[in-house]
């Protein structure tokens, strides 16, 4: 591996944790009984593509999420100052419908959507914009990592999964492909793609695939290329970051072999230091 | 039941139209009722292919515009029976029609021909869209090139998430002599990144452009056999559910004494 930092601290970094701290993408959430399904909130520069990108991502979760839901599971809907529509409304209701999940609440900070939704029969718990927004995001800020989000299937070209947390793939994630995560990323399959661990800056996380021929392998605020030359022969392995940039080692033994040292913000490979 | 297919594969020039129709004809060929369906509005290809092009009056447009039925639009194949052509607008832009409309008219050919085949335009934008909508099973077209095989990855990935289950793989324009000297992807690669069941491979072959250019899809000339043919013909009764068709082997042809020195000496 190739690594070096990337170039301009603050620049690339920043975007990168911005994306995984607004979650960006649609979750879906146990809460005791019920299901919450939480929307991205609306941003203003990109009102209108966002809907069509909300709806894959949508479908996508609903297919390939691990299916941890009773048939049946009621479903709250937090759509934040998302605009829906009735037809919106009935789309996702439909799309629920087709994983065995109902959606009975509707939650949101827009009048319209309260309307749509009342409309349509759902129950409605409207907050006011303000004091939702400080609300959700005192919640969802104070960084903690959610569950891990489990996928089964293949992230395929021209996919991103973005999860505030850690992420299990089974499946290959191919070239073109993105995975950021502000936990672990873990491949059983091949990674192919780009992976990007630690995204909110925790030098602490690794990557892990059966087998690695990333793209790209971004952990906190590093980043490596793959070599020009590819192994002949893989095994599952482990990317980390060590003293001096990102490094890989049999996946194994690595927490027996290797402690993190705080530090040096990095992971020390213990039987090596000690001869 | 009739069977509704697009062929797809996301990059251009890879040989959707040409595979398009000459799976078409060898359909055809063996009884069944086949209807194509050039879905590239504002480019339209297929008639060219198929020298069908000084017959067409009505498009695809003025039957969705209703101001045709769509049997006046349908263009017959006089050389091959059972086959028939629905040419697509040459004059509006893709981005003129709506998924519902493009469903509409397929589901009316259903009801009256056994296959109908969807020629899809390269892309993932609107037109992609709408022909992707009516189909319920899909035929990806990649060559062994890496920009190729990466769009068809996107390309499955779309069709995934809109649910068509059905998904097989072309590959086309194999050159096995390439493939042998490792310079050339081979199928075993592209099916291990795609992971997608394969249905055909189609060596490349200059008599395809021959025939191209002729509007004579290289199927229709039985006198002079040719490996694309035969590997179409493979491939239209995989298609029809024939289990054991053999995959031609195109490498045997090229491992002579001479390429094997070579790859010798290139390890």
């Amino acid at each position: 591996m190739n690594s070096d930092s990337i170039p301009a601290p603050g620049s690339d970094l920043s975007a990168y944790l911005f994306l995984v701290n607004r979650f960006s993408q649609v979750r879906l959430k146990k809460e005791g009984e019920k299901i919450l399904l939480v929307l991205p909130k609306e941003e203003k520069n990109e009102p209108i593509a966002d809907w069509s990108k909300v709806w894959e991502e949508l479908k996508y979760r609903l297919n390939n999420s691990e299916r941890y839901w009773q048939d049946g599971s009621q479903v709250h809907l937090i759509a934040k100052n998302r605009l829906l529509d009735s037809r919106q409304l009935q789309i996702i209701a439909e799309a629920l419908d087709g994983a065995n999940l109902k959606l009975k609440w509707v939650c949101t900070s827009r009048r319209q959507t309260a309307v749509a939704a009342a409309a349509a029969g759902y129950s409605i718990e409207q907050e006011s914009p303000n004091d939702s927004l400080a609300d959700l995001s005192s919640k969802e800020s104070d960084n903690s990592q959610q569950e891990p989000l489990y996928l089964r299937s293949t992230l395929r070209s021209g996919m991103e999964v973005r999860h505030p947390g850690t992420v299990v793939l089974l499946g290959d994630l191919n070239p073109g492909a993105i995975a950021i995560a502000s936990g672990d990323i873990i491949v059983l399959g091949c990674l192919r793609g780009i992976a990007h661990a630690g995204a909110s800056g925790n030098r602490e996380s690794t990557i892990v695939a059966l087998r690695m021929e990333p793209t790209q392998l971004r952990i906190a605020d590093i980043l490596a290329r793959a070599p020009e030359k590819p192994p002949t022969q893989f095994e599952a392995e482990v990317a980390y970051i060590a003293s001096e940039g990102i490094a890989i080692a049999k996946a194994v033994n690595f927490t027996k072999t290797h402690s993190f040292s705080p530090k040096i913000g990095g992971w020390i490979d213990v039987e090596n230091e000690l001869k | 039941m009739s069977r509704i297919i697009v062929i797809t594969s996301g990059k251009g020039g890879v040989g959707k139209t040409t595979i398009t129709a000459n799976l078409g004809v060898s359909l055809a060929q063996l009884g069944r009722k086949v209807a194509l369906v050039d879905a590239d509005f504002g480019l339209r290809n297929l008639d060219l292919l198929l020298g069908l092009e000084n017959r067409v009056v009505y498009t695809a447009a003025e039957v969705i515009a209703g101001e045709c039925p769509i049997e006046k639009a349908l263009v017959k194949d006089k050389r091959q029976r059972g086959l028939v052509l629905l040419p697509a607008a040459q004059n509006r832009n893709k981005d003129a029609f709506k998924p519902e409309q493009m469903k509409e008219l397929v589901s009316k050919l259903a009801q009256n021909y056994d296959y109908v085949l969807i020629d899809s335009p390269a892309g993932i934008e609107m037109g992609f869209r709408n022909a992707i909508s009516a189909a319920t099973e899909a035929l990806i077209v990649s060559t062994p090139e890496i920009a190729s095989v990466r769009d068809a990855d996107r390309v499955v990935g779309l069709l995934e998430a809109e649910k068509i289950q059905k998904i097989r793989l072309i590959v086309n324009r194999l050159r096995p002599e390439m493939v042998q000297l490792e310079k050339m992807l081979s199928v075993e690669d592209i099916l291990d990144l795609l992971v997608v069941p394969l249905i055909g491979v189609i060596p490349d072959d200059e008599r395809v452009i021959v025939s191209t250019n002729r509007g004579e899809p290289l199927v229709l000339d039985e006198r002079r056999p040719s490996l694309p043919a035969i590997a179409f013909k493979n491939l239209s009764r995989r298609l029809e559910g024939e289990e054991e068709v053999p995959f031609l082997d195109l490498l045997a042809a090229h491992d002579n004494l001479l390429t094997r020195i070579r790859r010798l000496f290139q390890s």
